[in-house]
This record gives C-alpha cells, structure tokens and sequence, in this order.
C-alpha cells in the first residue's frame, strides 16, 4: 500500500514535472499564430518580430526569391542579419507563405 | 544737391525723393541714377557705423524702414519672403539698404523651409514674410516643422489695415491673427504702434534664439508700415540674454558616479550635440568610459558613424530594440529631444537615466529621469568628462577598456553585415530598388557632401556621416512634407562652398517642388534625386499593417497610395523651373545622370534626377487599381 502511494506520488510528481516544463517551453516559445513550425521558423520570429507584427506576413505571398529580396530590403532598414540566416528565412517563407496559385 | 544728399544719407527722404529732387534742379535721369547709386555704399558705412557702442540707433522713417533697420541691428542678411504689396514701405527700404538681401520665393511652405535650411547650415538669424493670414496659413506647416525642430525661426505677416478697413471680416482679413500661430511658436505677438515695430522684432528674435530654440511671430497692421515714426533700433547682442548654462554641479557627481559605475553604458545623441558644436566632446565622453552610442530620430547625425563606439541607430525608436548592448544599466541622452511615435517608452524601466539637455520642458515627461542636467550640451559634456576623469581609477580603465573592445566588435561585425544590402538578388533591376539609388548615391557623394533628406520610405545607408568633418544629414524630423528642396536651397545659400544633395521622395517632393526655382535664379548647384515610385509606400504599408486581410488586400483596391497614370514627370517639373534634369530607370543611367550632376554643379547649376524606384511590397500590382470617378 504504501509502495502504491510513493510510485503515485512519483508519477504525479513525474507528470506535474513534465506538465510545468511544456508550460514553461509553451511561455519561453514566441507567440506567433499563423506562422507553422518549420526549418526557419526560429531565426524567422527571433528576428523579424522585434519590429514587426504577424500582419506583415499575412497577406504577402510570393516566391523565395521574392522573400529573399525583402529581406535584404531589411538589411538597407537596418536589420542585422548573416547570409545564412536571411537564407533560413527566404526557405522559410518561401515555403510557408509562398505566392497563392492563381 | 549738397542738401538733397544730406537728406537722402540721413533719410529723411527716400531714394524715390532723392531722384525727383536732382531731376527737378535739372539732372538727367541717367545721371540722378548714377549720383544714387555712388552713394549707396556710402549710406551704407554711414549706416554700419551709426550703432554706437551702446548698441543703440535712433531712426527715423516709416514703419517699413524701421523694420527693415532693426533687422540689420539683429544681424539678419537675407530675408525670405512672397510678394506681399502692403510690406511696400519694407521693399522702398530695401533699396538703399543692400546689405539686407530679399529672397522672394515663389510659394510660402517652401520658402519658409529655404529660410529654415539657410539657418540651420549658417547658424545665422533670417526672418520669413507672408502676406498676410492667407500667405501665414501656406507658411504654417514649415512653422509646425520649425516648432518640432526647435528651429528659432521668425515669421512675420502683416493684417488688414486698422485705418478703415480691420475688424469688418474684409479681405484677406481673419479675426485674431496672432493667435491662430500660438500652438506652433515659442512667442507671437501684435505691435500696436508703428514706433514698436522694432521692438516686437527684437522679442521675436530674442525669443526665436533663447533655448530651447523654436519659432515666433509678429504682426501689425498694415498701415503701420506706412507711418512715419522716429523710434529706436538696438543690436541683438544687447538683448540677447545668451543663455548658455552650465549643469548643476551636484547633479553632475551623481551623473559621473553612475557612469563610472555602470556594468555597459549606453549614450544617445541628438541634434542638440550638433547645434552646441560639442561633437567632438560627445566623443571624448564616450571613449573615456567605452560606452556603446546610438541615436533616436533627430535632423542630424550627431556622431561619427564610422567611429567604432557607434552601434547604429535605434530601428524602432527604442533602446530594447537595439542589437547591442541589449542590457545597459545606465542611459544616457545627450541632446536628443525623444520624439515618441509608441506607447512605450523610448528609455525602458529598470536602466538608471541621465538626461542631458537644455530643454527642460520636455525633461520627465515620459521616462523617470534619476539625473536631469539641464545645461547647454557642450557645457554640460565638458563638466561631465572632468567629473568622470576624476573618478576613473586604474581598474575602472581597464573595465573601460575591455568594454571598447567589446563594442568595437560588434561595430565592425554590423558594419560587415550592413554591407549584404547589395547581395539582394533584385539589386540590377530596373526600375531601381530604392537601395540601389542610396547606395550609387552614397558612392557618389564627396566626402565632405550634406546630405537633405526627405525621402520617407527610404534608409540611408553606406553615407558613414561624420558631424565633425565630413558628411553631414539633414532630415527631415518634423514631417511635414514639402520641405526637402527648400531646405536644400537654403543650405546651400549657406555653405556655397559644400556639395548639396537633396533626396526626396516623389509623394514629398509634388508637395513643395518651387524652390527650384530659387535654386535656378541663384544659381545654387543642388543636385536633387527624386525616388519616384509613383506612389506613397509608407502609407500603403501602413493601412496594410492596420488591417490584414481586409478588403482593400482581397480585391487589390487602394484608394489613397498610388500617384500613377499618368506617371508625373519631375524631370518636366525641374525644367519648367530652369532647372537641368533628367529621368534615370536603370543603375547604369543613374550612374551617368550623377556624372552629368557633377558637371552641371561644377558650372554652378543645379541639377535633378528622377530615379525611377521600384514599388515593392504586399499587394502592389504592376498596375495598381484606380478609383473610378
């Protein structure tokens, strides 16, 4: 009985555990509806959303050359971004929120 | 004649008089006119030297003269105005008084914005005329430019005569006057009498140029212009109260002991660094403590960008935003005004602030203060860096040092990343991306060239502005558009001896194109790059921002951004104000269009390019939707 009540007592403490980190990892993750998990996805919000809003991705669908192009845009604005990083956005985008098909 | 030339060098009569007189006792014209002229400069000396040492002249004329004598006393040269026939008594005066020049600008909004650019490059005083209130209302959005700006700018329009006329709501006639301009200047004020002419001058000038700088205006009723008055006209120096204040000595330690202490500093600068001259200070300060600088949206670039301490401009208005340093725990602002277009505050919680400024209205209005020093900037920079320098220590040196370090590899790690504009993969196209032209532009430009920027939607990048020696900005803060080619002209009439470039976006340039005119009848060699994107992209993105997804997205229709079909032409605009132009659709043409600015500005001429710029953006179309009629 009393083994019952100590491996409930872990199992509880064990989900209560896994529980408050999927809360933590859920208040630590950038809320940003709208925006699928996806390679890009992090680089995307960690550095795009310090000035802009979701909006601004919402309604422009274009090809990844054309994100690619408003990303170095960007950079002239002054973002500070690597190659690699603007890369991970354009595929990103370029998948995510890609030209609607006519 | 000895007795007409002693009236006219004593005015008691006119130049109108003199003629008359010497025709009358049987002179030619041609001959009168060649006595007049010879005693110009003579009339002139004898004018220069009639201010005595008490800085005091008694001057007899009419109302008009005694304005046009009280400016000479308050050090004015040039004199902006539009035709206005009631400031005839002003115009008769100018005549004999060459040393007052009257710059007639064909359009009140530009012309107050050249007068404006003229003060801001000379540092000297100017004075803007309209006539009357329907000319005061086209000057009014310059006024509200001069009052964000804090530009000590003097406007002055008369009012409907009170012999007969005032007070039936007559023409051009508006009750109150004075008093539609006082949200948007420092001091207005009526004269009553014609004799007090030069003293509500005087206390427009005196208040216009006491900090915090900003604009004023006097009025009086046209007839006064025309009475005959004997009155007193005083040299400027005698009333200026010369405000320039050193910082509370107290504050100062606590400031000092903050900054010595602080784990990473963080100093932003404004127009204020600039107008004080104290560049060079603002430096000094900063490599003492190896402090990160940045800057807020102000006119100038009040610090050397190239400088490795510089870690760019606040992207959103915000020290958080900044990439570095992303936590300083003590803030200070030198000069800058914190211009909010947000709800949240600029300086965050949490950071100890020092505020170093001399406008001390604005000071607490928004962020908690911890160190207000209200001061002239230079004054207030160099008793701050004795007080530091008196409590840097071996270790705080040492501390002080890895921080530089720190920061100037971040600065050359930006500078890098700042370069990668030109990997966009749309950077040949024609139309032009908006970059490209900033970016052969900045190429272009001497190293010592002033940059007048009033293309909105546009970030300069690549100019590497250096206050203290070499490019300097001139932007466009207040934001009332229109002001760009004015504000070009003027500073050019100021620093004639400074490559001059205007860049102004299409929607800011149709707002106040005339002073081309000007630039073309003085021979002032601006060269003005219009980014024509025929249309108005801050607000196209704007309303996209408010509303997602709503209908204006889904059926493509905008009704307030697009400004094509027809496509306006500015080269056609520049040419029908004589000025040479020419329309740029490619890098390639551009590049040849800034070589033959070069050589049209080497003869002394202005010039003008209409670049064509690429719309890009959420739901631009190649031809966008026109509202039907």
């Amino acid at each position: 009985m009393e083994l019952r009540r100590i491996a409930l007592i872990c199992a509880t403490l064990f989900l209560a555990l896994v529980l408050s980190r999927g809360a933590l990892a859920q208040q630590q993750k950038p809320a940003a509806p709208g925006f699928p998990d996806a390679p890009g996805k992090n680089v995307l919000v960690s550095k795009c959303f310090q000035c802009h809003t979701p909006a601004m991705w919402m309604d422009q669908r274009q090809d990844r050359r054309g994100w690619e192009s408003t990303l170095y845009r960007m950079v002239g604005r002054g973002a500070l971004w690597t190659e690699d990083e603007i890369k991970a956005m354009a595929d990103y985008l370029g998948t995510v929120y890609a030209r609607k098909p006519q | 004649m000895r007795e007409l030339v002693a009236r006219y060098l004593s005015h008691s009569i006119s130049r109108r008089g003199f003629l008359k007189g010497l025709t009358t006792a049987g002179i030619s014209v041609a001959a009168a006119e060649s006595i007049l002229e010879s005693l110009v400069p003579v009339a002139h000396a004898q004018d220069a030297g009639r201010i005595g040492a008490d800085g005091i002249k008694v001057v007899e004329g009419t109302g008009g003269q005694c304005m046009a004598e009280q400016l000479i006393a308050s050090g004015v040269k040039y004199v902006f105005g539009n035709s206005a026939s009631e400031d005839a008594q002003f115009y008769e005066a100018l005549v004999d008084r060459p040393q007052l020049k009257y710059i007639l600008t064909p359009h009140e909004g530009p012309g107050a914005a050249m007068a404006a650019g003229y003060l801001k490059a000379s540092g000297e005083p100017t004075i803007v005329m309209q006539a009357a209130v329907v000319g005061l209302t086209n000057a009014m959005g310059q006024m509200f430019n001069a009052f964000k700006e804090q530009t000590p700018l003097v406007f002055y329009s008369y009012r409907t005569d009170q012999s007969g006329r005032a007070g039936r709501d007559g023409f051009e006639e508006v009750a109150n006057q004075e008093q539609i301009v006082a949200p948007l200047t420092k001091y207005s004020w009526l004269s009553r009498r014609a004799d007090m002419i030069p003293e509500t001058l005087r206390r427009a000038f005196k208040a216009a140029w006491t900090p915090p700088y900003g604009p004023t205006y006097c009025s009086w009723h046209s007839d006064l212009n025309d009475q005959r008055v004997r009155t007193e006209v005083i040299a400027q120096e005698k009333v200026d109260p010369r405000m320039r204040v050193r910082p509370n000595p107290a504050e100062v330690e606590r400031a000092a002991k903050l900054l010595v202490e602080a784990r990473m500093p963080l100093m932003i600068v404004g127009d204020e660094v600039t107008s004080t001259k104290a560049v060079a200070k603002a430096v000094k300060l900063a490599e003492l403590l190896g402090m990160p600088v940045t800057q807020a949206r102000q006119i100038y670039a009040s610090f050397p960008e190239a400088h490795p301490l510089w870690v760019g401009y606040l992207p959103v208005g915000r020290t958080s935003s900044l990439d570095f340093p992303k936590d300083p725990d003590v803030i200070i602002n030198v000069g800058n005004k914190l211009q909010h277009n947000s709800p949240a505050a600029m300086v965050p919680r949490g950071p100890k602030f020092i505020d170093l400024r001399i406008d001390s209205w604005s000071m607490g209005n928004v962020m908690p203060t911890d160190v207000p020093l209200v001061a002239d900037v230079a004054y207030g920079l160099d008793d701050l860096t004795a007080a530091v320098s008196q409590l840097v220590t071996n270790s705080i040196k040492e501390k002080a040092k890895a921080r530089h370090e720190e920061v100037r590899r971040f600065s050359e790690r930006a500078r890098t990343l700042r370069q990668l504009v030109s990997k966009n993969p749309d950077w040949d196209r024609s139309p032009m991306l908006a970059d490209r032209v900033t970016a052969e532009i900045a190429q272009f430009a001497e190293r010592d060239a002033i940059i007048v920027h009033e293309a909105g939607s546009v970030a300069l990048h690549g100019f590497d502005f250096n206050p203290d020696g070499g490019r300097e900005l001139f932007y466009y803060y207040g934001a009332h558009l229109g002001s760009g080619v004015g504000t070009a002209a003027g500073v050019k009439l100021a620093r004639p001896k400074r490559q001059v470039i205007c860049l102004v976006g299409d929607g800011s340039f149709i707002f106040g194109p005339t002073a081309l005119w000007n630039m073309a009848r003085l021979e002032l060699p601006v060269i003005t790059v219009v980014y024509n994107n025929h249309a108005y992209s801050g607000p196209h993105s704007r309303v996209i921002e408010k509303i997602p997804g709503g209908r204006m997205i889904q059926t493509g229709q905008f009704y307030h951004d697009y400004l094509g079909n027809p496509d306006m032409n500015m080269a056609y605009i520049a040419k029908g104000f004589g000025v040479e132009a020419e329309v740029a659709q490619s890098p390639a043409q551009l590049k040849a269009a800034l070589g033959r600015a070069r050589k049209a500005t080497l003869d002394g001429k202005p010039y003008l390019i209409d670049a064509q710029v690429a719309r890009v953006g959420v739901a631009w179309a190649d031809k966008p939707w026109i509202p039907s009629r």
